[in-house]
């Protein structure tokens, strides 16, 4: 694969909290349709580093590089520009507004793009279909499972047809059954060539739904490992 | 209780924002209170409180001075419990023009000092007089007052004003040293009394007085006032302000009360969470309810101690402009319970409305505060979200809609907030409307300039300015029609009316009653625009009365009276009512000077006596005007007349004040309610800008959510504001036996309303911008993860 098909490009970032490193030398490289999977014990870094790639925090040195676009060079404004049209994200909580039913919760993301509701609410109504909730639309977050939440969750994130989905312990809060209908899901959505970062503690969610596992310990990158032949790997897999 | 103050402590410093909160909210509030609570206070005893500050007498009694000793009237004290006196008194006629409106003979007392066990009069001005040939004016303590004289002639001698005192029970006209009165042929002692007994009715004191001159010999006693009589002639001006201040003063006790509960209620239950938190950690309900009431005290008691000292220096020059004036200066300040209202009513209060919902809090187990501390996750305003999900608006505009629904209870406090805040702003704007065109039809009828012919003993300044120092008191050659006439003929004059104020008996009427002669353009002057009922006068046997003499002869528009003057009469008809008589002396009849000839066509008036009114063509200069007068002939005084009324100034000084603070405070409630939201929704926030919300839209939702309380808060405050001007200016003008032109009722015209309904979104908008901002830079990293 050619470098264009990189997603993701990561030169040399550091990143302090006052007098905590949380990210020290970090460089990595995502490409298109891959599948990757960060792990590593609490506090090592894993959630800055995919903040950092979200958009939602500043490198405090090095590079971030998504799309070609460096993020340290875009103010707040452009950054969420950023983020509503090359970036979905998933969360273990799931975060669903609780007044919205479930499918005004995945149109919100193409109405803030200024889609309008009907079109928006069609688009969302596919996807819900697609990830087999549609019967659950009107049900409002509170009446849904946790499986159902995080389905719900995954639709709205690819409502505007990310480049890169973000997955921060999509199954950390779920139960193991509802834990395996996401993992299922995100492999699926891998396979028709989403490229997927997944922050986890889960090694069995690493290891069915990624290419490739980068291990991350004081905010260093100590391993990199290509652990699933089913899963695509992309160009830059150094495995 | 280590454990509690040190959680409290913890608390207070991890919610800054929330504790600068508290604590400005109920700085303002306090404020705000007290500047009411001592308004409402001051405008309920001003008498009283002046009356006891100067020792006043509840009797002022004049002996003959044929009759009595002096001796013996100090050395009776049957039921006294203090005395002043024996004063000597003369009642002198005071030269030509030197005062103001119809001539009097004045009340002058010897009085050797301006202190003493009663009528300690208030020297503001000046020095007390020492030797013979020197004056102290009774004058209340008015920058603003009257034209001030420097010499005054009584009973043909010459005197130099050098003081002004004032003496709330008008003992006296003016007072000279005891033995320059005597030098002025007195003819009555006066005694200061203060009675030990009941003085509360004129019926007591007339008893008390009986017990006191008892075994006086007949006629001894030639007259007896009581204080009652001076009280109930002060309560018509005090009755003015009363309305005004009372209903500033309940808006801004609402306002205050609404606002403390909702903020203080709202840090308790946006604590929620640290609630849980701190009942898993071991503390007990009691502790918890402990802790949160310290962290809200803390805050609170400063805010109220600082609001305190605010309020009763803020109140202090309203009170000082309001009542000086009427000369109720004195003893004018905060009351003990109005600061202790302040320094413990509000803390109680706090406490009060925090206490509620920690005892809710006290009831909650640790799991259920914990997940009660974030946003309600279900029931209120879902279906209009869902609604408004679908709308054809941007969809950081519906969100924003929406959000006010989520928090019912909250949001009906921030409309209350916003309402009684436009409230107030729509009846300070109306009274401050009603106040300039009343206050422009005065200047351009009074104005703009007056000319005083001096009497060849004084000079006279404008209200409120001295005369010209170099003025050197002389006469002028010229007669009263020869003195129109240079006034016409001086560049730039547009209108010229001679008047002459006379207190002429009218048939059927006990009192003379004033009237001002008035000749030449005084139609033309713009009068009408003060009249209440009927017209201007078109025939000389016609009149138009002001309506406190209307009151005061119990006469109507279309009755008649008959002037009785040097033996003849004429019946004149009353054709209109108006709020206000001339610009000089108090309010008079207007009566055409051809009735004044007509009645006594062998008088002779000379120019010192005639006030001319002087109005200019449009574009003249005044100042230059005024300087021709001089120049043309020094013995006349001309000053420039148009200015803002002293009531205007004062009532305009406090509802502008009110208003600001009431404004302010509302909005600070709106702060407020932003603050609780945004924290309750950081996540949803969080959420919001991680799916690409742009900072501009997040300070777009959270405005138009706040946008929509102050459109409803304005909504419903205009019309209140509006109802509050038509009812309370109308009574305010009734209790100064006056009534207002509908021209200066008539206020609200779609600009202004246009205006007002920016009001209330203009203070939403206002107190949501600060906290709107600061969600638009909350950092999504940190509030997710926090989760």
């Amino acid at each position: 694969m050619t470098s264009d098909t990189c997603v993701v490009r990561l030169d040399d970032v550091r990143k302090e909290y006052r007098d905590t490193v949380a990210l020290d030398g970090v460089s990595l490289e995502i490409h298109t349709g891959e599948a990757v999977a960060v792990m590593g014990p609490s506090g090592c870094g894993k959630s800055t580093l995919l903040n950092m790639i979200a958009g939602l925090d500043r490198p405090t040195a090095g590079s971030v590089r998504v799309h070609g676009e460096d993020l340290g060079r875009l103010n707040e404004s452009r950054l969420a520009l950023f983020r509503r049209h090359r970036i979905g994200m998933i969360f273990q909580f799931f975060n669903l507004l609780d007044d919205l039913p479930a499918l005004d919760n995945v149109a919100l993301a193409a109405q803030l793009t200024g889609t309008a509701a009907a079109p928006a609410r069609r688009r969302a109504l596919e996807l819900l279909d697609e990830l087999g909730i549609a019967d659950r639309r009107d049900t409002y977050p509170a009446a849904l499972s946790g499986g159902e939440r995080q389905r719900v969750a995954v639709a709205r994130a690819l409502m505007n047809r990310p480049a890169l989905l973000l997955a921060d312990e999509p199954t950390g809060a779920l139960d193991s059954r509802a834990g395996e209908q996401v993992m299922d899901l995100l492999l699926d959505l891998n396979q028709i060539g989403q490229t997927l970062l997944i922050v986890t503690h889960d090694e069995r969610l690493a290891t069915r739904c990624a290419s490739r596992v980068v291990d991350l310990a004081d905010g260093r990158i100590v391993r990199e490992r290509a652990i699933n032949p089913e899963v695509p790997v992309g160009a830059g897999d150094r495995a | 209780m280590r454990a509690v103050w040190r959680a409290a402590r913890a608390a207070v410093r991890r919610r800054r924002l929330q504790t600068f909160v508290v604590g400005l909210v109920v700085l303002l509030s306090t404020t705000t209170i007290m500047v009411a609570l001592v308004l409402l206070d001051a405008s309920s005893a001003p008498f009283e409180r002046a009356f006891a500050a100067q020792s006043g007498p509840h009797a002022v009694a004049v002996f003959d001075a044929a009759k009595v000793d002096g001796v013996d009237l100090a050395a009776r004290r049957t039921g006294v419990a203090a005395a002043a006196g024996p004063f000597r008194l003369a009642r002198l006629q005071s030269g030509q023009g030197e005062l103001f409106g119809p001539r009097r003979p004045l009340t002058v007392v010897g009085r050797a000092d301006p202190g003493g066990p009663v009528d300690q009069l208030d020297l503001w001005q000046g020095r007390w007089p020492t030797g013979p040939g020197e004056v102290v004016l009774n004058q209340p303590p008015d920058a603003n007052g009257p034209p001030r004289v420097t010499e005054l002639t009584l009973g043909g001698r010459t005197f130099t004003v050098v003081g002004s005192a004032f003496s709330l029970s008008q003992t006296a006209d003016a007072w000279v040293t005891p033995d320059q009165v005597a030098a002025l042929n007195p003819t009555g002692v006066q005694m200061l009394y203060r009675f030990a007994g009941d003085v509360s009715t004129r019926a007591a004191i007339d008893a008390d007085v009986a017990a006191v001159t008892s075994g006086l010999p007949a006629g001894a006693l030639v007259a007896a006032r009581p204080y009652l009589a001076v009280k109930e002639e002060l309560a018509e001006d005090i009755d003015v302000f009363v309305p005004l201040l009372a209903t500033f003063g309940v808006l801004g006790l609402v306002v205050s009360v609404v606002i403390v509960g909702n903020v203080v209620s709202g840090a308790v239950v946006s604590g929620f969470r640290h609630i849980g938190v701190l009942k898993a950690l071991g503390y007990t309900p009691r502790q918890v309810v402990a802790v949160y009431l310290i962290m809200v005290l803390v805050p609170a008691v400063v805010g109220c101690v600082v609001g305190t000292i605010l309020g009763v220096l803020a109140a202090q020059p309203l009170l000082t402009e309001g009542f000086e004036g009427m000369g109720l200066g004195g003893g004018i300040g905060a009351a003990p319970w109005a600061v202790a209202v302040g320094l413990l009513a509000v803390p109680a209060l706090v406490a009060l409305t925090a206490f509620v919902p920690a005892v809710r809090a006290y009831r909650l187990s640790a799991a259920e505060a914990i997940s009660a501390g974030s946003a309600p996750r279900t029931g209120h305003g879902v279906r209009v979200q869902r609604r408004l999900a679908g709308a054809r608006l941007p969809r950081a505009v519906s969100l924003g809609l929406g959000l006010p629904f989520a928090r019912p209870g909250r949001t009906a406090f921030t409309i209350a907030a916003v309402l009684l805040g436009v409230t107030t702003v729509t009846f300070a704007t109306g009274l401050t409307d009603t106040l300039n065109r009343l206050t422009d039809i005065d200047n351009r009828v009074s104005g703009q300039i007056g000319v005083a012919p001096s009497d060849g003993t004084s000079r006279v300044g404008g209200p409120g300015q001295p005369p010209p120092p170099d003025a050197v008191p002389q006469t002028t050659s010229r007669t009263d029609a020869q003195v129109e006439q240079l006034l016409r003929d001086l560049p730039g004059a547009a209108r010229v009316a001679p008047i002459l104020g006379l207190l002429v008996p009218v048939l059927g009427h006990t009192q003379p009653v004033p009237v001002t002669f008035v000749r030449g353009d005084i139609a033309a002057m713009g009068y009408q625009d003060l009249l209440t009922s009927g017209r201007w006068m078109a025939d000389p046997d016609e009149t138009v009365v002001p309506t406190e003499v209307l009151l005061s002869l119990g006469l109507d528009v279309g009755d008649r009276l008959t002037l009785d003057l040097d033996g003849r009469r004429t019946e004149l008809t009353i054709v209109g009512e108006t709020i206000d008589g001339a610009p000089v002396g108090s309010p008079a009849a207007f009566v055409d000077w051809q009735v004044l000839t007509a009645l006594s066509p062998d008088r002779v008036v000379a120019p010192a006596e005639v006030y001319y009114q002087v109005q200019l063509v449009d574009g003249a200069d005044v100042t230059a005007y005024i300087k021709a007068v001089r120049a043309a002939d020094p013995a006349l005084d001309a000053f420039d007349r148009s200015r803002v009324s002293d009531f205007a100034v004062i009532v305009l000084s406090f509802s502008t004040v009110l208003a600001l603070l009431l404004s302010t405070v509302a909005a600070l409630g709106v702060f407020n309610t932003v603050v609780l939201n945004v924290h309750e929704r950081r996540r949803d926030l969080g959420m919001l800008k991680s799916i690409g919300m742009t900072p501009r839209q997040v300070v777009t939702m959270v405005l138009t959510s706040m946008a929509l309380l102050g459109m409803v808060g304005g909504a419903l405050g205009i019309p209140l504001g509006m109802l509050a001007h038509g009812r309370i200016i109308p009574a305010t003008a009734a209790a100064a036996r006056s009534s207002i032109p509908a021209a200066a009722l008539d206020v609200w015209h779609a600009p202004t309303l246009a205006l007002l309904a920016l009001a209330g979104l203009v203070i939403a908008l206002l107190g949501a911008l600060v906290p709107a901002r600061r969600a638009a830079r909350l950092r999504i990293a940190e509030v997710l993860h926090n989760e």
